[in-house]
C-alpha cells in the first residue's frame, strides 16, 4: 500500500527508514517445491534434494567448525585487510581476539559521507558504530590493551604466548621498534605465525609511509600501486575525461579484500605444515598491491611479452567475446559466451528479434573463429550490434530470452535488487541477524558456509568496544576484575 | 631469581646462537629481507608437500583455487578435454599474443596468454569423463589424491557418477569442492563468469563514476571476482583438511562465486537492510574519507612518447590527507587555507557537496602541473601521494623487483616469461610459494600420470589416445 509522505530535509526520510517501516525480504524467497521444479527440467531431482539435505546454509549450526580451538589475534588499525583475514577465520570457527587501543580502532567512527544517522546504535550505550566495521566485526571477542604503554605490551607478549596466528596490520618495523614485532615474540612462542598485512610493504624502496602528522597509508593506495586502477574504467573515447573516461578504483577497498583472504591461506597452509610436520610457526607478510598484482591476470606478463601497457576497455573485455555488459532499456544487462556452443546460441537468441544479426555477425567469417572474435574490431560490431537488440527491451526480457538458450546472462543489479533476488534470498546469500546490542543487521552470508561437514557461519556481528575485556583478561591472562580495573584507571586497557 | 634458574638453558628466551644475535640486532628492513630471502624459495620445504589434488577445472575462479595449493607444495593433476584443452588457452587480449605450440596434433595453434597464472606447477593430462573407458582411472586417480575441485554444472558429475555422493564411497578422507555460479536453489543451472559475479552481486553497481557525473557501472578489469573467489575456495579447504587431521574425515564444499562479490560490498549490504539506502557510485573518491581520491593533472609524465598509455594516461595521482592536520597542510600547499576553515571537521569535508569542493580545488591547483611534480611537492611536505602506476612502471619497479614479486623465469616450453604472480601473494619465511611452471601443453603428463602413478601399460595409453578417450 502507498504511502503519502512529505519529505521537506533530510530529518523527514529517518523515520522511514527503519527496518519496521521496510521489511526485507520485500517478497518471500521461492518456497523448496518451486525449486524441486527447477531441479526436475532436468532430471536432477534426486541430486538437487540431496545437495539440499546435505548442503543447507541452514544446517550450518547443527554442525561442527573446522577451526575449532585455533586461537587468533588481530591487532591493527584503519583498514580491511586484517580484519577480513581473521573474518575468513573466524567464520570457520577459530576464536578471534581484536585488540584495539582504548580509543578504538578509528574504522568504527567511518561512515558513508559522515553521516552519523547510518551508523548502528549500542542499545545499551548509545554508543554509536559504522557499518564497514560491523559488517567485518564477524564472530571475533573485542579487547582494549595501548600499546604504547609498557605494561600495555608486557600483556601483549603474555596474550600471544597464547596463541597461534597473528594478523597484524600497523605501519612497517613499528611493533618491531615497540619490542612487540615477529622477532621478539617469536622467541616467546616458537609455535606463532605472524602475519603482516599492508599496503605495498614493510620492506623494500616503495614501502607503505605515514604522512608527517601520523596518517597511514589505505586502500586504494594498494590498487594503484599495482596497475589495476589505470587498467579499470572507461577509455577517453568512450566517454569524456572527468566523466568516467578516466582510470577507475574499484568502489569498494577490494585490494584490502584480495591480501586479507591471502593472509588467511598463507596463515592456514603455515598452520598445516605447523602441526603437520615441523612444530614451528613463521613470518609472514602480505600487502594489498602484490596481492592484487597477482590476480591481474596476465597484465605484466603482456608488458613483458611484448612491451603492451594494457589500456581501458570499460566494461568489455579484451579476452573474450561475448563477455560484457552493455546499457539496455531500465539499466545495464551482461551477456557471456565464448566458446562456439555459446557464441552460436546467443546469436540464435538475438536473431528471434533482429534479424539482421545473424547476416552482420554470425555469418561474418573474420566472427566464425573463437580467438578471431576478440580483436578490437570484432568486439566494436558485435556490441554494437548486442547494444541495438538491448536498447528496446528490458533487463529482465533480455534474462528470460537469454535463459532459454542457457547462456551465462544476468542483469546489473543494485544493492536493493541484489538483496531481493530470488536465488540471493533463497540460499540465503542475504540474511538477517538480531544482534543483542546493535539490532537486526541484514548482513553478506559467508561464502564458505554451504558445506556438508563444517560449514562457515556469523555467530554475532559487531561488538562493543572491551566488550570482552573482562573474560578475556581472566581466561587468557588470570588477571581478575580488581587488577583490570587498577589497569582501566592507569590508561592500560 | 631462583624460579629462573630452574628453567633449563635451552629453554630461557632470547637468542641461542650468534646468528640469531645478530638478527636480532639487525635493522628491521634488512632482517625482513633476510628472513623473506626472495630468489631462494627452492632451499626451503613447502607447507603442503604430501597433498595431492585433482583440478577438473576451466576458466579462472576453480583453477586458481587449486594453483593456490599447488603453488604452497600440492601436487596437482589439472584434467582437460582430449585436444582442446581449457578454453582459456585459446584466449588472448585482441587475439594478440600466443604462447607455441597447445597440442601435438594442432601445432600451428598456439595457448593463448589468458591462461597465465590459473594453473600454476600443475600436471596435466586430458580425459574425456564421459566416456565408460575412463571411469577406472578416474576412480584410481581419487583413491591416491585428497581432494578434487570441479566446476561443471551441478548434477553433471553426478550424472557420470563422479559426485560427493559416488566418491565419498571410495575414499571418505575425499574433500571434494564443487566451485561455480550459483549452486542450489532457483538458479542452479545459471551459468557464471566473473562479470557476472560483479553485475549480479551488486559490485557493479558501486563501482565507476555516479550517472550524475556522466558516469556508468565499470567493470573491474580483468576477472578480479574469479581469482578473488578462488582464493576463497582454498580458504575453505585449507580450512577442511585442517579439521580432517582430527576426524579423518572429508568433506563436500558447495561454492558460488556470485555470493562473494556481494561479501566484499562493505557496508552496502547492511545499509540497505537498516535503512533502506542503496549504496551508489562515487568514482575516484571516497564515500568514507576525504581527502582520499584519485585526481587528474594537466601534464603527463611522458608528453613525448608515443604511447598513448604514457603520453596521455600518466597524469592521475591518488592523494590522500583526511586527518585535519594532513588536510590543514594541502589546503595550504595549494593555497586555499579557506578549505580548511570551513571544512575543519572530517564530518564536514566528508559530505558529498564538500568533496565535489575540494577535489575541484586539487585539480585546478594540479592543471599546470605533471603528475610527478604533484607527487614531489606532496611528499616533499610530508603528505601521502603516489602516481596511478600502470604496467611499464610496476614491471621496472625497483620494489617488487626486489622482494622478488616481479620476476623473469625461463620456461623449457614457453620460453622467458615475466611472473607477476604466485610470488606476490604473499612472502613467507620458511615455506615460501614457489613457481616450477606456469602451465603445460594440452596432455603433456598423460604418461607420466597414466602410466607411471595409475599403472596402465603405455599401450593402454596409446589405445585411448587413438580412441580419443584422452
Amino acid at each position: 500500500m502507498a504511502k503519502e509522505v512529505e519529505i521537506r530535509s533530510r530529518e523527514d526520510t529517518f523515520k522511514l527508514t527503519s527496518c519496521d517501516e521496510r521489511p526485507w525480504p520485500v517478497t518471500p524467497p521461492p518456497s523448496e517445491e518451486e525449486v524441486m521444479k527447477v531441479y526436475a527440467k532436468r532430471k536432477a531431482e534426486e541430486f538437487g534434494k540431496w545437495c539440499e539435505d546435505n548442503l543447507r546454509f541452514e544446517y550450518a549450526w547443527s554442525k561442527p567448525e573446522a577451526l575449532q580451538g585455533v586461537r587468533v589475534l588481530e591487532v591493527g588499525l584503519w583498514r580491511l585487510s586484517h580484519m577480513f583475514a581473521a573474518s575468513l577465520l573466524a567464520e570457520l570457527g577459530a576464536e578471534v581476539i581484536k585488540v584495539e587501543p582504548p580509543e578504538g580502532d578509528p574504522l568504527r567512527k567511518l561512515t558513508p559521507f559522515g553521516r552519523e544517522e547510518y551508523m548502528l546504535e549500542d542499545q545499551y550505550t548509545g554508543e554509536k558504530c559504522g557499518l564497514e566495521f560491523i559488517h567485518e566485526m564477524r564472530n571475533k571477542y573485542s579487547i582494549t590493551l595501548n600499546l604504547e604503554t609498557e605494561e600495555g605490551r608486557e600483556l601483549y607478549k603474555k596474550l600471544a604466548k597464547t596463541v597461534d596466528i597473528i594478523f597484524e596490520g600497523y605501519p612497517p618495523g613499528w611493533t618491531d621498534e615497540m619490542g612487540i614485532g615477529y622477532r621478539q615474540l617469536s622467541e616467546i612462542n616458537p609455535r606463532l605465525i605472524y602475519v603482516w598485512i599492508g599496503q605495498v610493504g614493510q620492506w623494500g624502496p616503495w614501502k607503505d609511509r605515514v604522512s608527517k602528522f601520523g596518517q597511514w597509508m589505505l586502500e586504494p593506495f594498494g590498487q594503484c600501486a599495482c596497475s589495476f586502477v589505470h587498467n579499470t574504467g572507461y577509455p577517453p573515447d568512450l566517454m569524456p575525461r572527468g566523466k568516467g573516461g578516466d582510470p577507475t578504483r574499484s568502489g569498494v577497498w577490494l585490494a584490502d579484500y584480495v591480501a586479507g583472504e591471502q593472509a588467511a591461506v598463507n596463515a592456514l597452509a603455515a598452520l598445516y605444515w605447523r602441526d603437520e610436520v615441523s612444530g614451528e610457526g613463521q613470518f609472514i607478510e602480505v600487502t594489498a598491491a602484490e596481492a592484487m598484482m597477482d590476480i591481474l591476470d596476465f597484465d605484466i606478463t603482456w608488458y613483458g611479452f611484448n612491451a603492451s601497457i594494457k589500456a581501458r576497455t570499460g566494461s568489455w573485455d579484451p579476452n573474450l567475446n561475448q563477455y560484457a555488459w552493455n546499457p539496455c532499456k531500465d539499466g545495464y544487462m551482461m551477456i557471456g559466451g565464448q566458446t562456439d556452443r555459446l557464441w552460436y546460441r546467443i546469436c540464435m537468441c538475438i536473431e528471434r528479434d533482429f534479424p539482421q544479426f545473424g547476416r552482420l555477425i554470425t555469418e561474418d567469417p573474420l566472427l566464425k573463429e573463437m580467438a578471431a572474435r576478440n580483436a578490437l574490431e570484432a568486439l566494436v560490431k558485435t556490441y554494437t550490434l548486442t547494444s541495438r537488440w538491448l536498447r528496446d527491451i528490458n533487463r529482465i526480457e533480455a534474462e528470460q530470452k537469454l535463459l532459454e538458450y542457457d547462456i551465462a546472462a544476468g542483469p546489473l543489479l543494485y544493492i536493493d535488487e541484489t538483496c531481493e533476488f530470488p536465488h540471493f534470498k533463497y540460499r540465503p546469500w542475504i540474511y538477517t541477524i538480531e544482534d543483542e546490542h546493535y539490532g537486526t543487521i541484514l548482513y553478506a552470508t559467508p561464502p564458505n558456509a554451504f558445506q556438508m561437514r563444517t560449514p562457515a557461519r556469523v555467530k554475532w556481528l559487531g561488538r562493543p568496544l572491551g566488550k570482552d575485556n573482562e573474560e578475556i583478561f581472566m581466561k587468557r591472562l588470570g588477571i581478575d576484575q580488581i587488577k583490570l580495573r587498577e589497569l582501566k584507571e592507569k590508561g592500560v586497557v | 631469581m631462583i624460579e629462573k634458574e630452574r628453567i633449563p638453558m635451552e629453554e630461557q628466551p632470547g637468542p641461542r646462537s650468534k646468528e640469531e644475535l645478530d638478527a636480532n640486532k639487525m635493522p628491521f628492513e634488512e632482517y625482513c629481507r633476510k628472513v623473506f630471502d626472495p630468489g631462494n624459495e627452492f632451499e626451503k620445504p613447502a607447507a603442503l608437500s604430501g597433498v595431492r589434488w585433482m583440478s577438473c577445472t576451466m576458466y579462472i575462479f576453480t583453477p586458481h583455487a587449486v594453483s593456490n595449493l599447488a603453488e604452497l607444495g600440492a601436487e596437482v593433476v589439472k584434467i582437460e578435454m582430449p585436444r582442446m584443452g581449457d578454453p582459456m588457452k585459446h584466449t588472448s587480449p585482441f587475439n594478440e599474443c600466443y604462447y607455441y605450440p597447445l597440442h601435438d596434433e594442432r601445432p600451428m595453434t598456439g595457448q593463448g596468454i589468458g591462461c597465465v597464472n590459473a594453473n600454476v606447477n600443475e600436471y596435466f593430462i586430458t580425459m574425456d569423463y564421459h566416456r565408460e573407458e575412463m571411469k577406472e582411472p578416474f576412480y584410481r586417480l581419487v583413491r591416491m589424491s585428497d581432494g578434487l575441485t570441479e566446476c561443471y554444472r551441478p548434477g553433471t558429475f553426478d550424472r557420470w557418477k563422479q559426485s560427493y555422493r559416488y566418491l565419498m564411497e571410495i575414499n571418505p578422507r575425499f574433500i571434494y569442492v564443487w566451485g561455480g555460479g550459483f549452486g542450489y536453489g532457483p538458479k542452479v543451472f545459471g551459468g557464471s563468469y566473473d562479470i557476472l559475479g560483479q553485475s549480479h552481486a551488486g559490485l557493479a553497481s558501486i563501482t565507476g563514476f555516479h550517472e550524475d557525473f556522466g558516469g556508468h557501472p565499470v567493470k573491474h578489469t580483468n576477472w578480479c571476482i574469479d581469482w578473488y573467489s578462488g582464493t576463497m575456495i582454498t580458504v575453505g579447504v585449507l580450512a577442511a583438511l585442517y579439521w580432517r587431521r582430527k576426524t579423518g574425515l572429508g568433506t563436500m564444499i558447495e561454492f558460488s562465486q556470485v555470493q562473494c562479490a556481494t561479501r566484499c560490498c562493505g557496508y552496502g549490504v547492511p545499509l540497505y537492510g537498516r535503512f533502506g539506502i542503496v549504496r551508489q557510485r562515487w568514482g575516484n573518491w571516497d564515500t568514507q574519507l576525504c581527502v582520499h581520491g584519485i585526481i587528474i593533472c594537466g601534464k603527463s609524465d611522458y608528453p613525448d612518447a608515443k604511447n598513448p598509455q604514457l603520453r596521455d594516461e600518466a597524469r592521475y595521482v591518488m592523494v590522500s590527507a583526511f586527518n585535519d592536520p594532513d588536510f590543514k597542510e594541502l589546503c595550504n600547499i595549494i593555497k586555499r587555507p579557506d578549505l580548511y576553515e570551513k571544512y575543519q571537521k572530517h564530518k564536514d569535508r566528508v559530505e558529498a557537496e564538500a568533496q565535489v569542493e575540494i577535489y575541484d580545488a586539487l585539480e585546478k591547483w594540479a592543471a599546470d602541473k605533471s603528475r610527478s611534480e604533484v607527487v614531489k611537492i606532496l611528499t616533499d611536505a610530508g603528505l601521502l601521494a603516489m602516481p596511478v602506476y600502470n604496467d611499464m612502471e610496476v614491471y621496472e619497479s625497483p620494489h617488487y623487483r626486489m622482494r622478488g614479486t616481479v620476476r623473469w623465469q625461463f620456461d623449457p616450453i614457453f620460453g622467458d616469461q615475466l611472473v607477476h604472480s604466485t610470488y606476490s601473494c604473499g612472502l613467507m619465511s620458511k615455506t615460501p610459494r614457489r613457481k616450477f611452471w606456469d602451465f603445460r601443453p594440452v596432455g603433456a603428463d598423460n604418461v607420466k600420470i597414466y602410466h607411471e602413478m595409475l599403472g596402465y601399460p603405455i599401450s593402454t595409453i596409446k589405445e585411448w589416445y587413438d580412441k580419443r578417450l584422452i
